[in-house]
């Protein structure tokens, strides 16, 4: 019984060193570092049920920074933020236009990973448009 | 699979019970204990291990490409530590052992996901496969009767053990509450006795979260071993 004691105190002091767990920014900063350092091309569009396809051809696309900078292919550049807000995922970007008009854009993220993203363009009336990227 | 892992956590204390009087009337029978079956050991082995992991309790939406992280197979990693042998005053032998263990386990994903109609065949959560534990397990010895019992004994053995994660979890794996790190498992193996000098073994070992996760994974390892008597290396 004593050697019984004597390992449970030896394993509980080893276990204090073993501490890290997942904090309200895990599963963003998890998301952050995919979709940083990348230029992410658009493929593939879905809006109301019509798939367009830009596959083999020039198409838009966006470069996330890993200092929280963005610019894409319009000439758009700004900041972006991944942020989850009531459950739901989203890239929050701010950019200025070429001629320094500020806008908002926002993505629900459908799914991101280390190739291959979905996201769903918010928009003011109509049904959502699903974007299909990937890097390359 | 599954039924039998089910069948093996329902009658795992049944089970237990069943082997200790099994064990009780062998130990009666095993008057002429040696002594030397008491004492502290060093041992070493090699061990091959394989997670099977599940999923289903993520909602972050990322995604993993199912062909790059499933990996169905066993991995070799390796553990050590220092072990009691002792006769306990009903002559039933047991063993209590400290380990630290360097896990590298294949990984085998339940779930397949498809997001119609671009992303085909991937997952939500990626594990770690490389990770270090501390362990700590009570085996129940029970010696089996075969011949020159005075030179060679051999045991089946068989009881609980814990596993702790020490190493840094990933922060992947730390998605949706799924950074469990203690795992408990359930043991059986056999061991060969040579006059007490030394002890080469083989165990099982399944083991399962202790605490509910949104990612229930199951471990298995097997673990091929020696142990020598401190007091023939000191």
């Amino acid at each position: 019984m004593k050697q019984l004691y004597t390992l449970l105190i030896a394993a509980f002091t080893l276990t204090l060193f073993a501490c890290n767990k997942e904090t309200s920014t895990t599963q963003t900063n998890v998301m952050n570092s995919m979709l940083t350092n990348k230029t992410w091309y658009l493929d593939y569009s879905i809006t109301s049920g019509t798939t367009k396809s830009y596959v083999g051809q020039s198409t838009y696309f966006v470069t996330y920074l890993k200092d929280g900078s963005i610019k894409d292919s319009d000439g758009l550049t700004g900041s972006y933020t991944v942020e989850l807000i009531a459950g739901k995922s989203q890239i929050h970007e701010q950019v200025k236009t070429a001629n320094g008009n500020p806008l908002e854009v926002i993505y629900d993220i459908i799914s991101v990973g280390e190739s291959k993203m979905v996201l769903s363009k918010q928009v003011t009336s109509g049904t959502p448009t699903q974007l299909y990227f990937t890097n390359k | 699979m599954q039924i039998l892992k089910i069948v093996f956590k329902k009658h795992f204390l049944f089970l237990m019970l069943v082997f200790a009087a099994f064990g009780s009337v062998n130990a009666q029978s095993a008057k002429n204990k040696v002594h030397s079956d008491k004492g502290w050991s060093l041992f070493g082995a090699l061990t091959l291990n394989n997670q099977l992991v599940n999923d289903k309790g993520i909602t972050a939406p990322i995604n993993y490409l199912y062909s790059s992280v499933n990996n169905n197979v066993f991995k070799p990693g390796y553990s050590g530590g220092f072990r009691y042998d002792g006769v306990s005053k009903r002559n039933n032998y047991y063993s209590l052992s400290f380990a630290i263990n360097r896990v590298s386990a294949g990984t085998s994903y339940t779930n397949k996901y498809t997001l119609a109609p671009f992303l085909e065949d991937f997952t939500h959560f990626k594990a770690d496969n490389q990770f270090t534990t501390l362990s700590v397990a009570a085996h129940y010895k029970i010696l089996l009767p075969v011949n020159e019992m005075r030179k060679y004994k051999f045991y089946a053995v068989l009881g609980p053990s814990l596993d702790y994660k020490i190493s840094t979890i990933s922060a992947e794996h730390l998605i949706n509450g799924s950074g469990n790190r203690a795992f408990v498992n359930g043991d059986l193996g056999a061991e060969f006795d040579n006059k007490g000098h030394y002890a080469l073994y083989a165990h099982y070992k399944l083991g399962c979260n202790v605490a509910n996760s949104s990612v229930p994974t199951t471990l298995n390892r097997f673990e091929l071993g020696m142990s020598i008597k401190v007091k023939d290396l000191f």
